[in-house]
């Protein structure tokens, strides 16, 4: 990869009763650096996680993730970024039908890596997030806290260089989210990236980030 | 986990989760397939009495009075030689005569032994390739053109009727293979469709992560190849069971042959997993 990790340019995206989500929409997110994007409810902030993921599609403008342009029909294309996504909140959620180590795996076994190191990097991720007691339950009986790290715990197994997190404080306690907090400032300076979708404004300033504010379906 | 575990651990779960769908699709892609079967074996049955019955049809060509006996050995040769034609028997005046008293019981030609007006004939038999109406007309049309032959004759109207059976039932067996095709094929798309509706959510979060289709309709392509393969398998083991216990003794009941039922089963097992796909095929869009 060459060019930045994210890349939106002129991006022009109809909402459903005619007007629009976004108009004349740009960023660029460089390799290792991150981006806090707050927004009001309504504002876009879920529209643009589906842009990033290729959920939706532009109706102008160019959405590059890794160097590839998303389009639509482009499953490959789109199949092969999804997979360097990690995604917490929002559209993104656990299999009901799968375990919380079944589906913190899920990432890798879907790319093919080889068990073993499934197996080291679960129980890495089980113990930094305190899930070694929840390993064999199953979402339905999570605490959405719980649910929220297993969330996490799956967005970085597979070493996904890029990590959408939408809302990332609704519903913690002041605890919880420290915890995640001092995860996401650790993501951030190992090198990988993030867009943090958020309505606050986050209290503390996570390194090698950058901030934006959804206004008028354009970044400011 | 490696992902043929997954893909086997989630058929498990589809079949463990939904015993009763699963039954209920076996049991209703048997019967389907079942009925299939036995207008398979009905065709087969039927084709084999009618090519006994055409094995008994024979032609009389009739010969002209003024053809001398000298030539009737070249003649025979040349219908001999004549396409299709398998056996050749000459049938005399005499022999005329006595097939005659024969059929009737009585010699209707007493005491007109030199005016004996049957004709001299030939019976033939055909080969079974050619025992069809027009090779049959065909060779009835040549061998009136030779030289001494007055007529050719064989039953037209039995043959034209055998032929006509036949083919209404290989359409009828047409139209309804492809009913139980399609009936088959929606039932079991159905049934997994039922099962899958479900689990929409963890299809689209597989998705999001980057799971190809292949990858998540591959357990339900198995498990609709397992029904479809088991449910070939039961519905063959029926008709077998009904041909060991009952006997025919008026005709011959034609079983296909084994290597043609492990093609159909492996074919049904085949349409069960496109099946499958289908079912869930929906749910990925």
């Amino acid at each position: 990869m060459t060019g930045p990790i994210v890349e939106l340019k002129d991006v022009f995206l109809r909402n459903d009763r005619g007007g629009h989500v976004f108009r004349d929409l740009n960023l660029t997110i460089k390799v290792g650096r991150s981006a806090v994007i707050t927004g009001a409810a309504g504002s876009g902030k879920t529209s643009l996680s589906e842009l990033l993921i290729g959920l939706r599609f532009a109706e102008s403008g160019l959405v590059i993730l890794f160097d590839e342009v998303l389009k639509k029909g482009k499953k490959r294309i789109i199949k092969r970024v999804r997979k360097k996504i990690g995604g917490v909140g929002g559209v993104f959620g656990l299999l009901p039908s799968l375990t919380v180590a079944e589906n913190i795996t899920l990432p890798m076994v879907i790319s093919g890596v080889r068990k073993k190191i499934q197996q080291e990097r679960l129980l890495k991720l089980l113990s930094e997030f305190s899930l070694l007691k929840q390993a064999g339950e199953y979402p339905p009986n999570l605490t959405r806290v719980e649910s929220y790290l297993v969330q996490f715990a799956r967005a970085s197994i597979a070493g996904q260089p890029l990590i959408i997190i939408d809302e990332p404080s609704a519903g913690l306690d002041r605890k919880t989210y420290q915890r995640i907090f001092e995860y996401l400032v650790k993501v951030s300076l190992s090198g990988r990236s993030m867009i943090i979708l958020t309505s606050e404004v986050p209290s503390q300033q996570i390194p090698e980030t950058d901030c934006y504010q959804i206004e008028n379906g354009a970044l400011e | 986990m490696t992902r043929i575990v997954f893909i086997l651990k989630e058929l498990g779960r589809s079949l463990y989760r939904h015993p009763g769908t699963v039954v209920t699709s076996l049991l209703s892609t048997t019967l389907l397939i079942l009925l299939f079967n036995l207008f398979w074996v009905v065709m087969g049955t039927s084709e084999r009495f009618y090519e006994n019955l055409l094995s008994e049809m024979t032609m009389d060509v009739f010969l002209n009075e003024e053809l001398p006996d000298s030539n009737l050995a070249d003649l025979t040769e040349e219908i001999k030689n004549t396409e299709g034609v398998l056996s050749v028997l000459y049938i005399s005046k005499e022999d005329a005569r006595r097939e005659l008293m024969h059929q009737v019981g009585t010699d209707l030609l007493v005491g007109y032994d030199s005016l004996n007006p049957l004709p001299r004939s030939y019976s033939l038999t055909f080969e079974t390739k050619y025992m069809n109406l027009a090779d049959i007309a065909e060779i009835a049309g040549k061998l009136q053109t030779l030289p001494g032959v007055m007529e050719a004759s064989y039953s037209r109207g039995w043959l034209e009727k055998v032929e006509n059976t036949k083919s209404i039932i290989l359409e009828i067996g047409l139209v309804l293979g492809l009913i139980i095709f399609l009936s088959a094929l929606i039932s079991s798309a159905n049934n997994i469709r039922l099962m899958t509706r479900t689990r929409v959510v963890g299809f689209q979060q597989m998705l999001l992560l980057g799971a190809g289709r292949m990858f998540i309709s591959l357990p339900f392509f198995i498990e609709g190849f397992l029904i479809g393969g088991l449910s070939a398998v039961l519905s063959w083991l029926v008709v077998f069971y009904g041909y060991d216990r009952l006997t025919f003794t008026r005709f011959e009941v034609v079983i296909p042959a084994l290597n043609e039922i492990y093609l159909f089963c492996l074919a049904t097992a085949l349409l069960g997993g496109i099946s499958g796909y289908l079912g869930v095929r929906k749910l990925l869009r």
